[in-house]
């Protein structure tokens, strides 16, 4: 089972990438509102990999991922964004911080399971 | 004879027939003698004292009379050469017309006499035409301004007194019109008026001399930006000014509009700390001399505004993108049936609403796309890639819609990987467009084809389909923002009417050009080329071609 973090804001966004990720059964879910949870959740939890919304109110993904690296055990953690402002120089901004796949909002469902699974194999 | 000047002819002759009487008595008294010579001098001298002024009182007369006349006369002569007159019948014909008149209007006596006045009047003068006729009615005279029709067309301002004219009977016959010329004044008072606001406006302006490129006028606004008191601009050197005020850009663009022969030009620039823009006009004078004329628009607040405008589109698309996102995905599971079997008519109302979405999202990134557009501020990510994978990526990319369109596509020139430097992504947004235009508007069972060729520095890629063709009437629209909108049929194909104006500002960003030809009922073909040179991006694109076959 591959243990993924989830940090989004939005509970109807949540849902959905659960009911994707559950539809697999290759996934064990922990899912967190924000980032200041995330990192709560972290000295507890040390995921395979991390799926981050960009834009959320206190502490952005960016930010989060960057205080989770902190922690060694992830500090070479796969991390996949969502963003909604999938611009050039945004993507380009976050895979250098580490981002091994950008995916763009609205997103494909079905799709999910395995754009995680690539970046997994491309960080390894 | 003399007269003295403070003596009126009155005087002159009592003076001159007392002084004869008197000479007439004293000889008739010197030389004669007795009661003859008593009754001779007295008589004498009396009828002298009377005949002699009376005779040159009349004679006086007379002078006064023909000066009179002559100065009557030269009057007369003086205000028909001034003024245009006429005169009109009853029925409102000229009967009589000057030479001045005729000189000022253009037209020939004969043209004039006999016809309606009104052939004298200018569009706007009817109005005053009934005015002055309801004057005339109550026999007043009028005066006021009226504009005549010359017979170039042109309009000449007069200043006019109009009086009514009677028969014999005291019957109302016509009207004279004595008019004065007051189209240079008009035009004097305007230039003054012009001159005032352009000084009073806003906006700065600035006149410089070609030759000298010295400045030889600024308006109050221009002088104030420029800490310049009274006239102390005048013969001041653009060249030094720019200098000390960063302006160079505008002497540049002065001098580029003398050596191309060009008239005018215009640009966004910032003048001491302002965005402005600029409009520079070259009038040229006499032996190739001639004025800069520099109108600054201050764009602060346009700018101001676009930025709030952007931020407010780029906002609201990209919150637009949660709640989407939500819907989407959960239509996107339910309809994957990770959620179980849905009866078929609710799986068919499920497919009608995530396609809808899926326009939805369209629309946002056509909003966000024309945004950067508007701001020249496209993104591009240039990257070495094969141009015949694109072609192919974007064709997989579709065949959803081929398969809903019931089209097919045939790809011509793909034999061989074509080497290229491209934004890819942009790349197959341009071709995903044309193609998915190309599927909506084909007839069912029909081909498109896609070709790929290379043409020296160019590459041109085209799209062919067999369908509707554009109306020739929409033609000259196409690339316009919702042009294909008024068109409900268009709009029922799920089209954001945006797609084609992206597509064209993306390809010229590219440094190439887009076009078609169209044939109603046999289909259309979008084409657009690009250079192989990577020095070509970002550049004004080559202008498209637009044939209609």
């Amino acid at each position: 089972m591959i243990r993924l973090l989830h940090v989004e804001d939005d509970a109807d966004i949540r849902e959905i990438a659960l009911m994707a990720l559950d539809l697999t059964g290759e996934f064990e879910v922990v899912q967190c509102s924000s980032g200041m949870e995330a990192l709560a959740t972290i000295t507890s939890y040390t995921p395979d990999v991390v799926l981050l919304d960009m834009m959320m109110p206190g502490m952005t993904g960016r930010q989060t991922l960057e205080k989770m690296r902190e922690t060694p055990a992830l500090a070479n953690v796969p991390a996949v964004f969502m963003t909604a402002r999938a611009q050039h120089a945004e993507i380009d901004e976050l895979l250098q911080i580490g981002a091994a796949v950008v995916i763009s909002k609205p997103f494909d469902p079905m799709a999910l399971p395995d754009q995680i699974k690539r970046a997994m194999k491309k960080v390894r | 004879m003399f007269k003295p000047s403070f003596m009126s002819d009155a005087a002159v002759a009592v003076t001159t027939g007392c002084g004869l009487a008197c000479l007439w008595y004293f000889a008739s008294t010197s030389f004669l003698s007795g009661t003859t010579a008593q009754l001779l001098g007295t008589s004498g001298a009396i009828a002298i004292a009377c005949l002699v002024p009376t005779a040159i009182l009349s004679k006086a007369s007379a002078r006064r009379s023909n000066d009179s006349r002559l100065s009557m006369s030269q009057r007369l002569d003086a205000f028909d050469r001034h003024a245009c007159i006429n005169i009109v019948n009853a029925k409102n014909e000229l009967t009589e017309v000057n030479d001045r008149l005729l000189e000022l209007t253009g037209y020939s006596r004969e043209e004039l006499i006999g016809r309606q006045v009104k052939t004298l009047y200018d569009e706007a003068m009817q109005e005053i035409a009934d005015e002055i006729r309801s004057h005339l009615g109550r026999g007043e005279k009028w005066v006021g301004e009226t504009p005549l029709r010359r017979k170039d067309g042109g309009v000449l301002y007069t200043q006019s007194t109009v009086m009514p004219l009677y028969d014999a009977a005291g019957n109302w016959a016509g009207s004279i019109t004595a008019r004065t010329d007051v189209t240079k004044t008009n035009e004097l008072v305007a230039e003054r008026h012009t001159a005032k606001t352009l000084y009073e406006l806003h906006d700065d302006i600035w006149i410089v001399d070609s030759d000298t490129e010295t400045f030889s006028y600024m308006n109050r606004a221009a002088k104030l930006r420029s800490s310049l008191n009274g006239e102390d601009y005048r013969n001041r050197a653009l060249e030094e000014f720019s200098r000390e005020h960063g302006t160079r850009e505008i002497l540049e663009a002065c001098r580029m509009l003398r050596a191309t022969g060009n008239t005018s030009t215009q640009f966004d620039t910032t003048l001491m700390g302002v965005p402005m823009h600029v409009n520079i006009k070259f009038l040229l004078g006499f032996a190739g001399a001639g004025q800069y004329l520099i109108l600054f628009n201050d764009i602060s607040e346009r700018i101001e505004q676009e930025e709030m405008k952007s931020a407010f589109i780029s906002t609201v698309s990209h919150e637009l993108r949660s709640p989407l996102t939500s819907i989407k995905g959960a239509m996107g599971l339910l309809l994957s049936k990770s959620a179980g079997e849905l009866p078929e008519k609710a799986l068919a109302l499920l497919e009608i609403a995530h396609r809808n979405a899926d326009r939805l999202v369209l629309i946002i990134n056509d909003m966000l796309d024309l945004d950067k557009i508007s701001r020249g501020e496209i993104d591009m990510d240039i990257q070495d890639v094969d141009l015949v994978e694109l072609i192919k990526e974007a064709d997989q990319a579709n065949a959803m819609l081929q398969q809903r369109f019931g089209v097919t596509v045939e790809l011509k020139g793909t034999q061989s990987a074509i080497a290229f430097r491209t934004d890819p992504n942009r790349f197959i947004q341009v071709l995903t467009n044309l193609l998915s235009n190309a599927y909506k508007f084909s007839k069912p069972n029909s081909t498109i084809v896609v070709e790929v060729q290379e043409t020296g520095e160019h590459v041109l890629i085209s799209v062919q389909d067999q369908g509707v063709g554009i109306p020739k009437d929409e033609q000259h629209k196409i690339f316009d923002r919702f042009a294909d909108m008024a068109n409900s049929d268009r709009k029922a194909k799920g089209g954001t009417g945006l797609g084609l104006n992206i597509c064209k500002a993306i390809v010229e960003n590219m440094g190439g050009g887009i076009g078609f030809e169209s044939v109603e009922d046999v289909g259309t073909k979008f084409f657009f080329s690009l250079p192989k040179s990577q020095a070509a991006f970002g550049q004004a694109g080559h202008q498209a071609t637009q044939r209609i076959a």
